[in-house]
């Protein structure tokens, strides 16, 4: 069965330059918050897609309140992290409590590709949008949510933010120095990742849809997401009856040394660097002017590297200490040895020249927070397109255009305002 | 039912995009991975059944390559080169991740695709380190060398700076460039497929720019406040030192309770009160005074909240982990095990979601289970739906049923070590 689902926009379809944007025309109505769920809509609005993130008071996206606002209008909009997380998106607040309210946010459901959201398992129910509601509303929807352990399964109503789905999954047992408790990840590393499959799985969803109709559920479990990326340990703790380990920064498989990371000079400077073969040994060696280690004998192969791994590692890290990180790396680089400064933010974003010239930190403006740099998507397209059109809305500043495509006239959207349905 | 990606036929090459193929395949894609004759490198990592290295053991293979079917072709060869573009023919992808510049060197890339393919609705994804253009383009690169670069390393490791930083486990840079190369296919053959451009499309794809977008408050910590975020043992990188939340548990486990286990609501404080008193183990924490002490910034040097987050520290201390993960989560509040990946393996959860999938792994007697992608389909069981492939297990399929050959060319390809 193949069903057409004509593609309409009340958003660009293009960008600038006229390449289409792939997903213009699919509508999606985007309850997810924080981290997670944001970062998947974005790539869904990136490229085109119209998604408009519904809020109220009962569920504000937190995010937006994470910068230090100067005063009370700037207080729900002054975000880095959420004008990342939500550029391209129309915003919509709609009161659930307000019978007008709801039935337009009904309205715009049926009239929808997706509804996409976040929150712990059953709280969506509660709001009164459960799987069967959805589906009565709208026979065709696809309704994606993501969670830390999904809707199915006996631990379904456990919760997890970012690091506790990373600790869950095994991630953070991988991540750090065999001698020490796991370092784990810095950063919630899963609400990138649950994103990155939220995005694919909706559109998986999407071209199912488009072959086999409608309405379609889709259940994203953020501890699996962690859990599919541990499959090669997986299997060797099944096959081998071995543990996991943490390795730190060396390379068990295939085993190579020297692979790790060094210090260099100044304060908390490091490079990692990679010996794959024997000419980056020699390479290595020249560039650091290590004589005595080139010409030792027991050093000329990888497996007599892997055997001193400790008295290389110490003898190279006693002479990358004098070495300015970025210049040991051109040097490396030069003679072919893969390194690479472990760089900081300030140094991909304005000392790294493969980032510059491929553009990858575009700008944009915003109202409050004024202009700033964006993450690119991490890919260039020739045909189609992505676009960065804009920043992430105001609370609210998409909600007299969207009410006026469901068909409410200027009268209408004032009473709505003045009782408070919006 | 399908999963989405059936009726795709996608052509992989190279070992870099290995994950955007494996969740293509496993969603129902037909991907054909093309290999050397000798076989691909990926085949070479470790670690292997009983730790003998074989061309079709490699666990690493077992993992990244589920679903696909494999050939072998050497396309530096004139015969390999004709039958290279009788393969890209058929087909709806490409997924280049044979290095930069290899194919196009070996008449085999996208300069050739353009030529052939004007008008047709192919997506040719090339999947590099660091790009098609630019002063790093030629770079050598692996997964520690791209994850210092792209951010991941300086926001983890430890509170002791002496430690250096932390690559964060294995292979992430190879996990976020396949994430983002099935995007990349899936959004351009969703505009194919809604007839909104003529192809060939080219996806230029840089793993560095994968690892780069991939660093949570990094990114606007410094573009917004100028601050650069600094790592922590266990827990988020912070531009401030933030109080600890990885805590050893009885049996010799960690406990990871995000910030540092206090609750965020009065009724959570009385939910976790109630247990650790039902332990007898909550000494004076029933003073208002940390009920006050909830509210306060976690990042606060608030004497009560550092005083609950130490009795927290040491109640964990006293229990099981599994007791005191099964406890908390009891009352909502998000306390989790550090596991090793294996201990997932019995865990029922899983088990009622349908995580694993089983496979045959050659050189091992039994079958084991593989974790499958996160997002599950109503009424869809989610499925692995064959082995990584053998050396060459398809060559026959491939090339004499589908795309015509005679068996006696296929036997003269092999004899001259095309295939």
């Amino acid at each position: 069965m193949t069903i057409s689902t004509e593609r309409t926009s009340a958003l660009p379809t293009a960008t600038p330059d006229g390449r289409p944007l792939p997903l213009a025309g699919v509508r999606v109505v985007d309850f997810t918050w924080i981290v997670a769920g944001p970062q998947a809509t974005r790539i869904l609005a990136d490229f085109g897609a119209d998604v408009i993130k519904v809020e109220n008071e009962s569920h504000l996206d937190s995010v937006r309140m994470g910068g230090s606002p100067a005063d009370d209008a700037a207080r729900f909009n002054s975000s880095g992290l959420f004008n990342n997380l939500n550029r391209n998106k129309r915003s919509l607040t709609i009161n659930l409590f307000h019978p007008r309210g709801r039935e337009l946010l009904e309205e715009l459901i049926a009239g929808a590709d997706a509804v996409t959201e976040n929150f712990s398992p059953g709280a969506f129910e509660r709001m009164g949008f459960g799987w069967d509601r959805l589906r009565e509303l709208n026979p065709n929807i696809i309704y994606m949510s993501l969670s830390g352990f999904g809707h199915l399964g006996r631990d379904s109503s456990y919760v997890t933010w970012g690091p506790t789905a990373q600790a869950i999954s095994g991630l953070t047992y991988l991540s750090g120095l065999p001698d020490q408790p796991p370092a784990g990840w810095g950063y919630s590393y899963l609400d990138h990742s649950a994103g990155y499959y939220g995005a694919i799985g909706l559109m998986l969803a999407l071209r199912k849809r488009s072959r086999e109709g409608g309405p379609l559920r889709v259940d994203l479990s953020q501890a699996e997401t962690g859990m599919v990326m541990t499959g090669a340990q997986m299997l060797d703790a099944q096959v081998n009856n071995r543990p996991s380990q943490r390795s730190g920064n060396l390379l068990p498989y295939p085993e190579i040394a020297p692979h790790n990371t060094y210090r260099c000079a100044g304060e908390d400077r490091w490079i990692a660097l990679a010996v794959e073969t024997d000419d980056h040994w020699a390479a290595l060696c020249d560039v650091l002017g290590a004589d005595a280690l080139a010409s030792d004998p027991r050093f000329g192969t990888n497996s007599g590297r892997v055997e001193a791994r400790e008295e290389l590692d110490a003898a190279i890290d006693a002479l990358t200490r004098g070495w300015d990180t970025r210049e040991l790396m051109y040097a490396l680089q030069a003679r072919g040895v893969p390194a690479g400064v472990a760089q900081t933010t300030e140094d991909k974003m304005e000392l790294d020249p493969q980032l510059a010239a491929r553009g990858f930190y575009p700008r944009a403006d915003h109202p409050i927070l004024g202009e700033h740099r964006f993450e690119s998507l991490p890919f260039q397209l020739s045909r189609f397109g992505w676009h960065l059109r804009r920043g992430a809305p105001l609370l609210g500043e998409h909600s007299d255009d969207v009410l006026a495509e469901l068909g409410c006239d200027e009268d209408e959207i004032a009473r709505l305002r003045e009782e408070l349905a919006i | 039912m399908s999963t989405g990606a059936e009726g795709l036929r996608i052509i992989e090459i190279g070992d870099l995009g290995e994950v955007a193929g494996k969740l293509l395949a496993d969603a129902g894609a037909d991907v054909i991975r093309v290999e050397p004759p000798n076989g691909a490198p990926a085949r070479r990592i470790g670690p292997f059944p009983g730790d003998r290295p074989d061309t079709n053991s490699s666990l690493h293979w077992a993992h990244f390559n589920t679903s696909k079917r494999g050939i072998t072709l050497d396309i530096e060869t004139a015969d390999g080169l004709a039958l290279w573009w009788r393969l890209v023919d058929g087909a709806d992808a490409v997924i280049d991740a044979a290095g930069h510049g290899v194919l196009d060197a070996a008449g085999a890339g996208w300069d050739e695709a353009a030529r052939r393919y004007d008008g047709k609705s192919l997506t040719w994804c090339s999947v590099t380190p660091f790009g098609r253009e630019g002063p790093w383009a030629d770079w050598a690169s692996n997964d520690l060398i791209q994850i210092a670069l792209g951010g991941p390393m300086m926001s983890t490791g430890y509170d002791d700076h002496e430690l250096p930083p932390i690559r964060g486990g294995y292979d992430h840079s190879l996990w976020m460039g396949g994430e983002y190369a099935a995007i990349s296919i899936l959004g351009a053959t969703a505009g194919f497929e809604a007839g909104l451009a003529d192809g060939p499309e080219l996806v230029d794809l840089s793993i560095h720019e994968c690892v780069s977008c991939t660093v949570e408050g990094a990114f606007p910590n410094w573009e917004y406040d100028g601050r650069l975020v600094q790592r922590q043992t266990g827990r988020h990188s912070s531009p401030d030192p933030t109080p600890a939340w990885q805590f050893p548990s009885a049996d010799g486990h960690y406990m990871n309770v995000i910030g540092g286990g206090l609750p965020r609501s009065e009724q959570g404080l009385a939910d976790v009160l109630d247990w650790m008193e039902s332990l007898g183990q909550v000494g004076d924490l029933r003073d208002p005074k940390y009920t006050e002490a909830i509210h306060a910034s976690p990042m606060s040097p608030n004497a009560d909240r550092r005083h609950f987050a130490e009795a927290i520290q040491h109640f964990i201390g006293t229990l099981d982990a599994e007791d005191s993960y099964r406890g908390a989560q009891g009352l909502h509040q998000p306390w989790a095990i550090v596991r090793a990946p294996e201990e997932n393996l019995d865990d029922p959860h899983w088990t009622d979601r349908g995580t694993f999938a089983e496979v045959e792994v050659p050189g091992h007697p039994e079958p084991v289970r593989v974790p499958t992608a996160p997002y599950r389909f109503d009424g869809v069981t989610r499925q692995v739906r064959r082995r990584a492939p053998m050396l060459g297990e398809h060559n026959r399929e491939v090339y004499v049923t589908e795309l015509g050959l005679s068996d006696a060319e296929i036997l003269r390809l092999a004899q001259i070590e095309v295939v």
